[in-house]
């Protein structure tokens, strides 16, 4: 049934940066009615075979082909006329343009050479009624928040009547209750015929929406095959050769450390008047839907903005850290989700971005001390395994490289209380493997991470203890066995537990 | 059914959220208005209107010239030597063969092309726009002075009458460039350059020709600072290679003061009209004050800075609340 002509196709295509070959002779074949998955670790060459798929880039050799004919030069827009549509993981949103205008940005309705307003509000309401966007269709985007841009990226898509949909991380910034929308929408368009491609780090989510699954590894295909039969474990295998239990370390026994944070009546940004304690030597992970006030919790605590507590003491001092030059000095650091833009100078090299935090202490009566830098320097990268020339540019790295980076960094600061947030969001698997290891051994070690995350099994198999926030108020406190994904998402969508059952 | 009752709706709503975060720049604007309209009352008849609305034009347009590009991302800093080109080919060209109508041709082409050029360098070999503009203004005040090494040429009596005599002329030709303006954003390309300032991948890969959009920024932008440079022209009744300099910055001062972001995609057209509006009647009013030059200056760069930081610390103070 799915021998039909592919309506998309690759066909031994490679493509190189500056000398590296990213891809080495790949095939991929997306065939109507089917939702087909693309997986592999971060650097494996997805995004690359996602532009080729769809125009941004051209092949160095190889050729793309659309209905089993070669594409001759192939545009965005070309793939646009061939029916082909992505649903982009950096959003391609234009921030001061309203939603209609995004949404039909590159494919809008024309009179007279004019956008005809009338005709794009008809289709641009279709979408949003599918995707479930009731937000005035006259809202700057700049104005929503990620999750909901990301409903609009998807309702982009949509909107250009797509035959062929590829969809990179869709969810990754979803809410459960968006992603669900997503999965309908995904099974109606299959039945009508779409051809879909599917990239997701969310095994779980492959599992329930894919047929069909390609594996890249380091620039080649390792698995093309159905998924009929093949459950979590095996497509984990499939990907990395490991079992799932490996992902995550042993939860060691509680022990209780001295207390590092104690807060009441605590409010900043999104989160109200929430009480909220952590000791030496825990994994507390703070969930929830998407923008319900884990990152204010974080940055309150962090004083990057202004928070107010009833009662506050933070690392045996009374009140909470005035600003983040305190807070570092009490011994907290903070990783920002957003580590392209919060949490790393992209262009400079890895080695500058390790040592900018502890630049004023290294130095030696106001001069820079190189010696002591170089050896900080390659004390780290051992620690944290980054592997290769440290003059690189950061930005040269991987999403989860990155994101190492950008943890070390706080390192040599011998921080008592690591704020993180979302710290594997985009991270392949194996890269995750090594963050929560880490993690581990800071938590070993006496220190106290508190970790927001979007990414469920994370706040299950990694932490002790689990806040769920709602609202800006404190839904659930999980801890121990009590820690369930039906637990968190129960609390997360507001549902009690024996509704959440039933 | 809403979808039926509802057409034209949304075009509407678009533009009325575009006046969001304006309504202290309109206000001080009026303010501003009714204190020159208090100093000045020959402003409320019709050649008090025409003489004001004259010194304001070329200014106007040199600032949508201006913010043009920085909507999509660039800056330009040969806008002052693109209006003193104008004015130099305008008063050298309108005694030939082809007269009045061949000078604004001639003017016409020579802004669109030096534009374009300029906007290919900047597009397709991905030079920094404001590096680019500066070698141009040093170019293109060269081929001024070559035009013409001193002030002079011919420009029609008749010519300056009507441009820049009793009669609103000038601001009606505001009025229909503003109406073209509104006309070019509502194509695809015209939001293009919006899209293409704010996030220029984004923008690619949703099929908007970012490139050509870019080329067609800078060569609208080109045309609207050579015009002004006509229009000068026939307000002075001669050529001056130098006449445009003071409007590069002022270009800028203006599209700031409108709230026109230096990032792209930030800002409105109507904001940088309305600041080129606000910067032109200060100008006025503190000539009419007796302020000396000096103090003008002073007190120019002073509200500048003041217009952008207001905005932000409100911002700031909003957040803390």
């Amino acid at each position: 049934m799915t021998d039909a002509t592919p309506l998309l196709e690759a066909r031994q295509v490679f493509k190189g940066f500056f000398g590296n070959p990213v891809l080495k002779g790949v095939d991929i074949a997306l065939r109507p009615g089917r939702v087909h998955a693309l997986l592999g670790e971060n650097g494996a060459g997805k995004s690359t075979l996602i532009n080729l798929l769809s125009g941004a880039l051209q092949p160095d050799s190889g050729a793309i082909l659309v209905d089993g004919r070669p594409a001759g030069r192939f545009s965005p827009a070309a793939a646009r006329a061939a029916g082909i549509a992505v649903v982009q993981q950096e959003l391609s949103l234009t921030a001061d343009l309203s939603i209609a205008e995004n949404i039909g940005l590159g494919a809008f309705p024309r009179r007279f050479g004019l956008i005809d307003y009338a005709a794009l509000h008809r289709g641009v309401r279709e979408v949003c009624d599918l995707v479930g966007l009731i937000e005035p269709l006259d809202m700057p985007v700049a104005d929503l928040a990620l999750g909901r841009r990301q409903m609009v990226e998807i309702a982009k898509a949509l909107y250009r009547k797509p035959r062929v949909l590829i969809l990179d991380e869709p969810t990754s910034s979803l809410s459960a209750h968006e992603a669900g929308i997503l999965a309908g929408l995904i099974g109606t368009l299959r039945d009508r015929g779409t051809a879909l491609l599917y990239i997701s780090h969310r095994l779980n989510e492959v599992q329930a929406l894919c047929s069909h699954v390609t594996v890249l590894k380091d620039g080649g295909v390792t698995a093309d095959q159905s998924l009929d039969g093949i459950d979590g474990e095996g497509l984990v295998r499939l990907m990395v050769g490991r079992k799932t239990g490996d992902l995550f370390p042993p939860r060691p026994a509680p022990s209780a450390g001295a207390l590092r944070i104690s807060v009441e009546g605590f409010s900043a940004g999104l989160v109200r008047n929430i009480g909220f304690s952590a000791r030496a030597g825990e994994i507390v992970g703070i969930g929830g839907l998407v923008g319900q006030g884990q990152e204010d919790l974080l940055l309150g605590l962090y004083g990057a903005i202004p928070a107010g507590a009833g009662k506050a003491e933070v690392c045996g001092k009374p009140g909470l850290p005035a600003h983040v030059g305190a807070a570092n000095a009490a011994g907290i650091v903070y990783v920002p989700a957003d580590r392209k833009h919060e949490g790393l100078v992209l262009p400079h090299s890895i080695a500058s971005n390790l040592i900018l935090p502890s630049l004023g202490r290294l130095a030696r009566g106001g001069l820079r001390d190189r010696a002591a830098e170089t050896g900080l320097i390659a004390d780290l990268a051992r620690r944290l395994t980054i592997k290769g020339d440290v003059a690189r540019p950061v930005q040269a790295l991987s999403g989860g490289n990155q994101q190492k980076v950008a943890l070390a960094k706080w390192l040599p600061l011998d921080p008592a209380v690591l704020l993180l947030n979302d710290p594997t969001r985009g991270v392949d698997i194996e890269t995750k493997r090594e963050i929560y290891l880490m993690l581990r051994a800071f938590a070993a070690e006496g220190r106290l991470v508190i970790l927001a995350s979007s990414d469920t099994p994370e706040l299950v198999h990694l932490c002790d203890r689990v806040v769920i926030l709602r609202e800006g108020e404190v839904a659930a406190r999980l801890s121990g066995d009590a820690i369930t994904e039906e637990a968190i998402v129960g609390a997360a969508m507001g549902i009690d537990r024996k509704g959440a059952a039933a | 059914m809403s979808a039926v009752s509802s057409t034209g709706w949304l075009y509407g709503a678009i533009q009325k959220r575009r006046n969001r975060g304006l309504g202290g720049l309109y206000l001080v604007v009026a303010a501003f208005l009714v204190l020159y309209a208090v100093l000045f009352p020959g402003i409320l008849s019709v050649g008090g209107f025409s003489k004001f609305t004259q010194n304001w034009f070329p200014l106007a347009l040199v600032t949508m010239a201006q913010a043009l590009l920085m909507l999509n991302g660039g800056i330009t800093l040969a806008i002052g030597p693109l209006v003193s080109l104008g004015a130099v080919i305008a008063a050298t060209t309108m005694e030939g063969v082809f007269g009045v109508p061949g000078g604004f041709v001639a003017v016409a082409l020579a802004g669109l092309a030096i534009g374009a050029v300029t906007g290919v360098i900047v597009a397709h070999l991905r030079l920094p726009a404001i590096i680019v503009t500066l070698a141009g203004s040093f170019i293109i005040t060269g081929v001024a002075l070559i035009l013409l090494p001193r002030p002079g040429g011919f420009i029609p009596d008749w010519l300056s009458n009507g441009l820049a005599g009793h009669t609103p002329v000038a601001f009606l030709l505001l009025v229909v460039i503003l109406l073209g303006w509104k006309a070019f954003l509502a194509t695809p390309l015209g939001l293009g350059i919006y899209a293409a300032g704010d996030n220029p991948v984004g923008a690619f890969r949703s099929g908007v020709p970012v490139e050509r959009a870019k080329v067609v920024a800078f060569a609208l932008s080109g045309l609207l600072a050579a015009l002004a440079g006509l229009f000068v022209a026939a307000q002075t009744g001669s050529g001056d290679p130098i006449i445009g300099t003071p409007f590069t910055l002022n270009s800028i001062a203006a599209a700031v003061l409108g709230g026109v972001g230096f990032l792209g995609g930030k800002g409105t057209m109507r904001g940088a009209i309305c600041g080129s509006l606000l910067l032109s009647v200060m100008i006025n009013v503190m000539f009419f004050l007796g302020f000396p030059p000096v103090a003008q200056y002073v007190a120019q760069g002073l509200i500048i800075v003041g217009a952008v930081a207001v905005p932000e610390l409100l911002g700031a103070w909003r957040a803390r609340r």
